[in-house]
C-alpha cells in the first residue's frame, strides 16, 4: 500500500539518481510496484509531489519551533529568526533535493514548485507579524504593514539561495545571512527617522499655512 | 510577558541604531571627500586622486578601529611596538572590545542544536537566553545545572573569516599609515593573525584553560573556574560561573592598600610564573579578562590568547632586563642584533642611536626588576615611561617598527600588566619569580 510519503520518497530517490523526472506517471508506477491510479490517489502530478515536500517541511519546521520552550517568550523578530534557523537546519537533510528542485527551475519570481509553500509561509508570518504589531514592536504604516510578508518572502528566496551556493563548513555563512538578512528587514519594520520624517512632513503641510493666515 | 518583552525591544534597537550611525557616518565623510575632490578638480583638471585615497584612508581606518576588533587589536599593537604606548593608547586598549550585534535567542538555540543536537534548555536546568556579557568575540550567558552557576561563552559565527578578511581590509592603510614595507608587515601580521585565530578556536581554549589553571594552582590568591569540556565545543564553552567585580567596579569601592596590593600581587605572581616558569603567558591582560572575588582573590577568565616564548627570544631579552648585560656595550648590541632591534646593515651612527634609545627604553621597563618591591602607584615611574614613549612616536628614526615578531604579545602582555598594576596603585614583591637566564660577569 502506497502512503503519501513512501511516493514522495520513491519520487525524490528516482529524481536524485536519474537527475530528472519521470517520463510518465505510468513508469513511475511500474518501477515502484503499484497501479498508476494508487499514484493519483495522493497526487495529480509529479509536481505536486515535488510541492508536497517542501510544503511538509515547512510545516514540519513550524511544528518544531512552536514546540519549543522558549518559543513564548519569543518576539515577532525572534520567532522569524527562529522559522529561518530550523528551517534550513532541518532541510539539510534533504539538500540534494532541494538543490535539484530550485536549480531545475531559474526565472523570476517564485518557482512553481514552491507556490503552496508560500501560502503556508505567509500565513505564518501574518501571524507573526500582527502580533508584533499588536504589541508595538512593530510599526503599523497604512498600506506598508500588509506588505510586510512580501518582504519576509523575498528573505526566504534570497536565504534558499543562498544556501544552495554556500560551501562554508556547517553552513555557517547561511548563519549570518540569516541573522543579518531578517534583523535588517525587522528593523524596517520598526519606527524608524523615516516615520517621523513623514510626520513631520504632514505636520508641516497642515500648519505650514498659518503665517499666511495671521497676517505676517 | 507582556510588561517584560516590549522593554527588552526596545533597548536592542538604540544600540543598534547607534552601530549603523557609526557606518553612515563612515560612509557620507567617504562620500563627502568625493564631493571635496571633484569640486576641486572642477578648477584644477590636473588633480590626481591620490588626496582622496588619503582623506579616504584615514576616514576608512578610523571608522574600521572604532567597529572592528581585529582591526583596531592590529593598530594598537604596532603601534606600541614602536614605542612604549602613549596614554591615548592605553585608553583605547582597555576599551577594545569586538562590536557586534548580541547574538539572537534563535540563532543561540541553533548553535546549541548543531553542536550538540539540544536545545540549551535541555542540557542545563536553567539557561538564560539574554546574554549578560560581551566577551570579545562572543557573549556570555548565565545557567545552572545540578546547583552549579555556570557561565556559557558563545561565539559569534564567521568570525574566523572576519578575522582574516579584516586583516586583508586594514593591510593597505596600515601599511600607509605605519610606512613599513609590505614584508615587515607581513611577519607582524601573520603573528597577529595567528594568535586572533587561535582566540576563535573554543575547543582549543578549553584545554589550554585546563592547562593553565593545573599548572597555576599553587599561586596564591588566584582562582580560577572550573571547565567542562563535555559541554563545550567548537563555538561553545562551559565554565563556572566566578561570582566577583571586574577591576574598575573594585576600585570604585575604594579598597584598602593592603587588598590592592594583595590583588596586584597575585597579579604579578600569576604573569611572572607564566613567563618564566612556563614560557608561555596569557597575552591579554585587559581588565575584563580578571575578576577580584569577594574574598579578595583574583579570579582569571579568558584564556583565549596564549603567547609562547620560544627560548632564542626569551634568553636575549630578559637577559637584557635581569643581568649586568647593559655594562658591556658590546654585549648589549649583540642582544640588540638577536633581537632584531639593531639590523644587519644599519650605519655606525645608526647603531650608536638604536642602543641608546633601546637601552634607555628596556631600562626603563626593567625598572621593577630592579630592585625587590615596586610601587605601582607611583606616577613619576608610569610619567617617565609614557613620556619617553610619546617622544620617540615622533621620532622619524622609529617610524618603521623594528624588534623581532614576538615583542608584539610580550610587549602588550607586560604593558598591560604594569597598567592595571598602575591602575591598582599596587605595591608589589617584583623578585617572586624570577627570570631564569644566567647572570654574566
Amino acid at each position: 500500500m502506497a502512503t503519501t510519503e513512501s511516493i514522495q520518497k520513491a519520487y525524490i530517490d528516482f529524481v536524485l539518481t536519474e537527475g530528472a523526472q519521470p517520463k510518465s506517471v505510468y513508469i513511475f508506477a511500474k518501477k515502484n510496484k503499484m497501479a498508476e491510479e494508487e499514484f493519483y490517489k495522493f497526487f495529480g502530478s509529479f509536481d505536486a509531489v515535488e510541492q508536497s515536500v517542501w510544503t511538509d517541511l515547512t510545516r514540519k519546521t513550524m511544528a518544531e519551533i512552536r514546540a519549543q520552550e522558549v518559543w513564548l517568550q519569543y518576539s515577532s523578530r525572534e520567532k522569524a529568526l527562529s522559522f529561518f534557523y530550523s528551517f534550513f537546519e532541518l532541510l539539510k537533510s534533504s539538500r540534494s533535493f532541494a538543490v535539484y528542485s530550485i536549480k531545475k527551475q531559474r526565472g523570476l519570481g517564485t518557482p512553481k514548485v514552491l507556490e503552496p509553500t508560500k501560502d503556508i509561509f505567509e500565513e505564518f508570518a501574518d501571524g507573526i507579524l500582527s502580533e508584533g504589531i499588536e504589541t508595538q514592536e512593530l510599526t503599523d504604516r497604512k498600506f506598508f504593514s500588509k506588505r510586510y510578508k512580501d518582504a519576509l518572502w523575498i528573505q526566504f528566496g534570497f536565504v534558499l539561495n543562498f544556501w544552495i551556493n554556500d560551501d562554508s563548513a556547517g553552513f555557517e555563512k547561511t548563519d549570518e545571512a540569516i541573522e543579518k538578512g531578517i534583523n535588517v528587514t525587522f528593523d524596517l519594520f520598526q519606527r524608524s527617522p523615516i516615520d517621523n520624517l513623514f510626520e513631520y512632513g504632514k505636520f508641516l503641510a497642515k500648519n505650514g499655512g498659518i503665517k499666511e493666515k495671521m497676517g505676517f | 510577558m507582556s510588561d517584560n518583552t516590549p522593554k527588552e525591544q526596545n533597548s536592542i534597537p538604540t544600540s543598534k541604531v547607534e552601530r549603523s550611525a557609526k557606518f553612515v557616518k563612515t560612509g557620507f565623510k567617504i562620500g563627502g571627500n568625493y564631493i571635496k575632490h571633484y569640486s576641486k578638480k572642477l578648477f584644477n583638471p590636473e588633480m590626481d586622486k591620490s588626496e582622496l585615497n588619503e582623506d579616504n584612508a584615514t576616514d576608512i581606518y578610523q571608522s574600521l578601529s572604532e567597529l572592528k576588533g581585529s582591526a583596531l587589536k592590529v593598530a594598537q599593537m604596532l603601534s606600541m611596538d614602536k614605542n612604549l604606548l602613549p596614554q591615548a593608547y592605553v585608553d583605547k586598549f582597555t576599551q577594545s572590545q569586538y562590536n557586534a550585534p548580541p547574538l539572537s535567542g534563535p540563532l543561540i538555540v541553533q548553535t546549541f542544536k548543531k553542536y550538540f543536537g539540544k536545545e540549551p534548555g535541555q542540557i542545563y536546568d536553567k539557561f538564560n537566553i539574554r546574554s549578560t556579557n560581551a566577551a570579545s568575540i562572543g557573549q556570555v550567558h548565565q545557567a545552572e545545572l545540578k546547583g552549579e552557576k555556570l557561565a556559557i561563552k558563545i561565539q559569534y559565527p564567521g568570525v574566523g573569516d572576519s578575522i582574516s578578511s579584516d586583516l586583508k581590509l586594514i593591510k593597505p592603510f596600515a601599511f600607509r599609515m605605519l610606512g613599513m614595507s609590505e614584508k615587515e608587515l607581513n611577519i607582524y601580521m601573520m603573528e597577529v593573525e595567528e594568535r586572533l585565530l587561535e582566540e576563535t578556536d573554543y575547543e582549543l581554549e578549553v584545554r589550554r584553560s585546563i592547562e593553565f589553571s593545573e599548572a597555576c594552582a599553587n599561586l596564591d590568591n588566584v582562582v580560577f573556574p572550573k571547565y567542562y569540556p563535555k559541554l563545550s565545543s567548537k563555538r561553545i564553552i562551559t565554565m563556572d560561573w566566578l561570582e566577583g567585580k571586574h577591576l574598575r567596579e573594585f576600585l570604585a569601592t575604594n579598597p584598602s592598600q593592603e587588598l590592592r596590593d594583595q590583588i596586584g600581587q597575585a597579579l604579578w605572581d600569576f604573569y611572572n610564573f607564566q613567563q618564566h616558569e612556563l614560557r608561555a603567558v596569557h597575552a591579554d591582560p585587559h581588565p575584563g579578562n580578571f575578576m577580584i572575588t569577594p574574598d579578595g582573590k583574583l579570579g582569571v577568565i579568558d584564556f583565549g590568547c596564549i603567547k609562547v616564548m620560544p627560548e632564542d627570544f626569551y634568553y636575549p631579552f630578559f637577559a637584557l632586563t635581569s643581568t649586568n648585560l647593559f655594562e658591556s656595550k658590546e654585549d648589549t648590541i649583540k642582544a640588540f642584533r638577536k633581537l632584531e632591534m639593531i639590523l644587519p646593515n644599519d650605519t655606525p651612527t645608526q647603531i650608536e642611536f638604536y642602543y641608546t634609545m633601546f637601552k634607555q627604553m628596556i631600562g626603563l621597563f626593567a625598572k621593577p626588576y630592579i630592585t625587590s618591591e615596586f610601587d605601582f602607584g607611583e606616577k613619576a615611574f608610569f610619567h617617565e615611561l609614557f613620556g619617553f614613549g610619546e617622544k620617540i612616536s615622533k621620532m622619524p628614526e622609529f617610524k618603521q617598527a623594528r624588534g623581532v615578531k614576538h615583542f608584539i604579545y610580550v610587549n602588550r602582555t607586560n604593558f598591560g600588566l604594569y597598567n592595571i598594576l598602575h591602575e591598582l596603585k599596587a605595591r608589589v614583591k617584583t623578585d617572586t619569580y624570577k627570570p631564569h637566564v644566567e647572570v654574566l660577569v
